[in-house]
């Protein structure tokens, strides 16, 4: 009977579900659903400090340079640029592409970059404003031309950053103010912002005064849906309350690869995972490189790729594999408990060490949280104790940082992305090189020798040299296992419905909605 | 009646998970915490890949769900013994006294009671939750916060009954000391009640952690908890059923026993039904 | 009538004070509560400009009067994960979590009152025992466990009905039946053995001698006067709900106040935790004393004197 009465309840519920859920028009003026599993906090890109955050500014923002399907850069905003040196000087002159509107109307101009500039190089506004230690000025030399001008040597962070200036509207910034633009951001991008809630959705328009007409989304309007919880994303997607999702659990890849109708593409992120290890301290365990050592080799990384990532995930020992400066003779320190049982006693631990370890929860990157829990019961099991500390991003985020409290005192599960290129000039500035001076902001070692290199790296744009040193900075960080443990860097798996037309572009971590339409529609 | 006959199935469970409490890590087949990535999200061996190594199946990480349910109880059953004798004691304490003594003692008391209840438990948990640090301490103190009431209100009734019975009058008349006549004659008399609180208790106090632990605001890993076993489970439910099936059947199963063994002690010790 | 009104108002202003009381009190439990007021990257100038709108340097009674001060205007400071006042962050997320409670309410007497009725007419019969047995699961399943179940059977394997957010009525049903499920069982017992105690007196007696039919008899006046005590329960589950509500909400990813009380937790966003605990005891006080007052247009015989 209690079946009999639950089942006719839940019968008619299910006859009322028979309805449509999402009405979609046709044609141009459809609105498509999307979800996404992790929510930036700042929508400015002169302010962000987490890559999440670039899952909403690009929507909306745009640099003068950019990368494409193919991982190629290739001119944006600028419409041409080049590095050159006069009287001694190193500058980087910049031509800015003509007839490029802000969604306000206003026209791009070479003053909206140098304002961009002085943002980013304003430490109360920018995390990133270390950055710019190598740029004297970013100078206006007429509407569409500007000069970014080096102190010394150029800053070879830059170009794998495009350039790093973000297209953002002065006049607009100047009337509203902070609290403005976080409310209704303004850009050059394909989408113009038309409302927020937070922790449930982004809804935006494609702005038809697009400066590239032929590349305009194939959609009117957009919806991103926040759903964090994995099994809530995915049976969003298979009842069809939206039509397209990001990070796809690992586990459930094969599946939708299987099912009819829904396209699927795993990418490589432009993230690279670490552990985190404090070796501030030269008295803590961790400031013993054995120890450090010990760390390394305690963990089985390929089984955990293999067996809870399900293949999706490219394991690194330190520069990204295929990325300039990829050394394929650096290998990886083995799985190997028994050494790090016997480098822990030669570090006069012989009984073993207990220690905090810092577990992300968020889910930034598929099974973060498994992984973080299996690695430090790697750990555990060779002698390294976890206390483990579970971290949602926001605190997690902070604890990393060197300017907040707490402090990091033992290991964390951390990462900080090469980029699309794998470049590791500007993360290894982060947390290799140690803190202070808008250097080492999240940085939990202090080892002169690899600062003076990471400097040098800074200045070094010849490309040949650039590899080079990256190659002898990655096997001495490997040797001293500083900056941490690298780990491997994750795929992403997007799903999306075939009536969708989807091309998936590198911004934001494959998830820019740039090349988005009804599969019907015609192909731009 | 039927409900009068000793309610077998309900020791036979308890005391199981009494048994796995105090022995489990004896006779638990793995250990709760020992990771085989290799044979993650084995399902039970009823199941085709099953195998009876992994009677229950493995999660995630490859880590035996029987043995995590064994050590959870372990878990639970602390959680449970602190909070109830904890809130069973102070609640107690309080409820005697405010039935003994009345006048201003009852008023402060009483009113202490009726504040304590207009706040939910699960905010005051979250409250607590965000400043204490999270662990078993955390869960315990919480939940004697949220169950000191019930036990202080259900004696303080008692006791205002038991006060107007002859014996204690007659002690007062032959000049027994106010703590004498409390310890002597009042505290025996509300110690049945006290029983039957306790076990219909430990039902709610194991529903109660497992609710915090779920939200992962309780017991913190590597320490194993039902409701922590359970939120770890929900991320997999698509490919692992077993995952939030086994430790909310074992939240169920002693939950159930309890609430059973509870009912028939009310019945046994208080026909008139007094606790509610 | 007036003086009890009074009277309960007077208990409940008493309640909400206690409710204060112990979010103060938890505040100065953490040791220092700029620490927790303030985001983790605050400045050592906004570190003291907390200190000195709290008061921090002056005795606890006058910091407490403080405290009172900023509470009875709503401002319990601002959350900073959000950058804004945190009371009205969550004021705005109420309405998800009323009609969440409301909807797990409407379930469950929708469940309970014919089986209580039934199985008070039925003593004995198949309907009494099913409502026992049902009574006990509801006690021991936890509602999570019961979301995730239906998550599991309804969303997942069958696909009837969506398992999260809050779209429209049909998202409404799974989180409504995990939330309804645990007081069915409570208000099924209560409204059982009240339809017992009636059905015995001389009251119904008469109506049935005087020959209304049993299902006029039963339906009409004997449930109108075992309503009341299920009435009372009505309201103290409706408020315990606003707080199970809390874990529900975090299961179907519901957009209202406990879910982002929770998620404030995590982010070690105090104002926002404790704007939370303040709110849902403010509810807990008023729907009681709304369920109270309400007993006289139930059963007419009772009027507060």
């Amino acid at each position: 009977m209690r079946r009999g009465v639950l089942a006719a309840a839940w019968l008619c519920a299910g006859c009322l579900l028979s309805l449509p859920l999402v009405a979609v028009d046709d044609g141009d003026d459809a609105h498509v659903v999307v979800a996404f599993a992790a929510e930036p906090t700042q929508i400015d890109p002169t302010r962000t400090s987490a890559g999440v955050d670039q899952y909403f500014m690009a929507l909306f923002y745009e640099q003068l340079l950019t990368a494409g399907p193919d991982l190629r850069q290739r001119n944006w905003l600028a419409e041409s640029w080049r590095l050159f040196e006069r009287d001694g000087v190193w500058l980087i002159g910049v031509e800015l592409r003509r007839g490029v509107r802000f969604h306000n109307g206003d026209e791009l101009t070479a003053h909206d970059l140098r304002y961009s500039y002085l943002r980013q190089r304003d430490p109360s506004l920018s995390r990133q404003a270390g950055r710019w230690r190598h740029v004297a000025d970013v100078r206006v030399l007429g509407d569409y031309e500007l000069e970014i001008v080096f102190k010394g040597l150029p800053d070879s962070a830059l170009l794998p950053l495009n350039l790093d200036l973000w297209a953002i509207p002065r006049r607009y910034y100047e009337e509203v103010g902070n609290e403005g633009v976080q409310a209704h951001p303004i850009g050059t991008g394909p989408w113009k912002f038309v409302s927020r809630s937070l922790r449930e959705e982004i809804v935006v328009e494609r702005f038809d005064d697009y400066w590239d007409p032929d590349s305009l989304p194939g959609i009117r309007r957009l919806t991103i849906k926040i759903i964090p919880e994995d099994t809530t994303r995915v049976a969003a997607f298979k009842t069809g309350a939206v039509d397209w999702i990001d990070a796809v659990p690992p586990a459930q890849v094969a599946d939708f690869e299987r099912t009819p109708g829904v396209k699927v593409a795993s990418l490589p992120t432009s993230n690279n995972l670490f552990l985190a290890l404090n070796a501030l301290d030269p008295r803590s365990p961790l400031g013993d490189v054995r120890v450090r050592q010990a760390v390394a080799h305690a963990i089985d990384f390929d089984a955990i790729i293999r067996y809870i990532l399900h293949g999706q995930g490219i394991r690194t020992v330190q520069v990204t594999p295929g990325a300039p400066g990829h050394d394929p003779a650096l290998k990886a320190y083995a799985f190997d408990p028994d050494r790090s049982r016997e480098l822990l006693r030669q570090a006069g631990y012989g009984r073993g060490i207990n220690m905090n370890c810092y577990n992300l929860t968020t889910p930034r990157e598929p099974y973060l949280k498994e992984v973080g829990e299996a690695m430090f019961a790697y750990l555990t099991a060779a002698g390294i104790r976890c206390r483990i500390v579970q971290l949602e991003y926001g605190a997690w985020i902070n604890l990393g940082r060197r300017d907040a409290r707490p402090e990091m005192d033992g290991i964390a599960s951390w990462m900080w992305g090469h980029g699309a290129l794998g470049d590791p000039t500007d993360p290894w500035g982060g947390h290799l090189h140690s803190y202070g001076d808008g250097w080492g902001w999240y940085s939990y070692h202090d080892d002169p020798e690899l600062d003076g290199m990471v400097e040098t790296l800074r200045v070094t744009v010849e490309p040949d040299a650039k590899e080079a040193l990256i190659r002898e900075i990655a096997r001495l960080k490997h040797e001293r296992v500083a900056g941490g443990v690298p780990t491997y860097r994750p795929l992403v798996t997007l799903a999306w419905r075939d009536t969708l037309r989807f091309e998936p572009w590198p911004q934001a971590n494959w998830r820019m909605m740039r090349d988005i339409g009804l599969a019907d529609s015609p192909v731009p | 009646m039927a409900e009068r006959r000793v309610p077998v199935v309900s020791c036979v469970v308890l005391g199981l998970v009494l048994l796995c409490a105090v022995a489990g890590p004896w006779f638990a087949p793995h250990e709760a915490s020992e990771i085989a990535l290799a044979e993650s999200m084995t399902p039970p061996f009823w199941r085709s890949g099953g195998s009876l190594d992994y009677p229950l199946g493995t999660d995630m990480l490859g880590r035996d769900i029987l043995s995590r349910i064994i050590a959870g109880a372990r878990v639970s059953v602390t959680v449970a013994v602190y909070a109830i004798a904890l809130s069973g004691g102070i609640g107690a304490a309080l409820g005697i006294s405010a039935g003994y003594f009345g006048g201003i003692v009852d008023a402060v008391i009483s009113r202490l009671i009726d504040i304590q209840m207009s706040i939910p438990a699960i905010p005051l948990a979250m409250l607590f939750a965000a400043v204490l640090p999270p662990g078993e301490g955390m869960v315990i103190t919480i939940i004697v916060l949220t169950y000191w009431t019930w036990y202080a209100r259900i004696v303080r009734g008692e006791v205002l009954s038991l006060r107007e019975r002859d014996f204690i009058t007659v002690a007062k008349v032959a000049g027994v000391s106010s703590p004498m006549i409390l310890i002597r004659h009042l505290t025996p008399n509300v110690l049945n009640t006290l029983l039957v609180l306790a076990t219909l208790q430990f039902g709610s106090v194991i529903v109660f952690e497992a609710g915090l632990s779920f939200l992962g605001l309780g017991i913190q890993p590597p320490q194993v908890s039902w409701g922590g076993m359970l939120a770890d489970g929900r991320n997999f439910i698509e490919v692992a059923w077993w995952l939030i099936t086994m430790p909310g059947l074992a939240i169920m199963a002693s939950c159930l026993a309890s609430n059973l063994l509870g009912d028939w002690l009310r019945d046994t010790f208080d026909p008139k039904r007094r606790i509610t | 009538m007036r003086a009890y009104l009074i009277r309960r108002l007077w208990q409940g202003a008493v309640a909400v004070l206690g409710a204060l009381l112990i979010v103060f009190v938890a505040q100065r439990l953490a040791g220092d509560p700029v620490a927790l007021l303030l985001p983790m990257d605050a400045s050592a100038e906004d570190f003291a400009a907390m200190r000195e709108a709290l008061g921090l340097d002056r005795p606890l009674p006058v910091q407490f009067v403080v405290f009172l001060r900023d509470a009875l205007t709503g401002d319990f400071g601002e959350s900073y994960q959000w950058q804004a006042p945190a009371m009205p962050l969550l004021l705005e997320r109420l309405p998800a979590t009323l009609e969440l409670a409301l909807a797990g309410l409407a379930f469950a007497l929708l469940l309970a009152v014919p089986l209580g009725v039934m199985s008070a007419v039925y003593r004995g019969r198949w309907v009494d025992r099913l409502a026992k047995v049902l009574a006990l699961l509801g006690q021991a399943m936890p509602g999570f466990w019961v979301g995730l179940l239906l998550i599991l059977f309804l969303a997942v394997r069958l696909q009837w009905l969506p398992a999260f957010g809050r779209e429209g009525p049909l998202h409404l049903v799974l989180p409504a039946v995990a939330l309804g499920w645990y007081p069915v069982a409570a208000m099924t017992r209560t409204l059982r053995s009240s339809m017992l105690d009636i059905l015995d007196s001389d009251y119904i007696r008469t109506g049935r001698v005087m020959g209304l039919p049993e299902r006029t008899v039963i339906w009409r006046y004997a449930l109108r006067n075992a309503a009341v005590p299920l009435a009372t329960m009505i309201g103290v589950y409706f408020a315990n709900m606003l707080g199970g509500a809390f874990v529900i909400e975090v299961v179907f990813a519901w957009p209202g106040v406990g879910r982002a009380v929770v998620d404030a937790v995590f982010a070690r966003d105090f104002p926002v935790v404790q704007a939370g605990v303040v709110l849902s005891a403010v509810i807990f006080v008023v729907v009681n004393l709304l369920v109270d007052l309400s007993y006289g247009l139930i059963d007419p015989r009772i009027r507060h004197g």
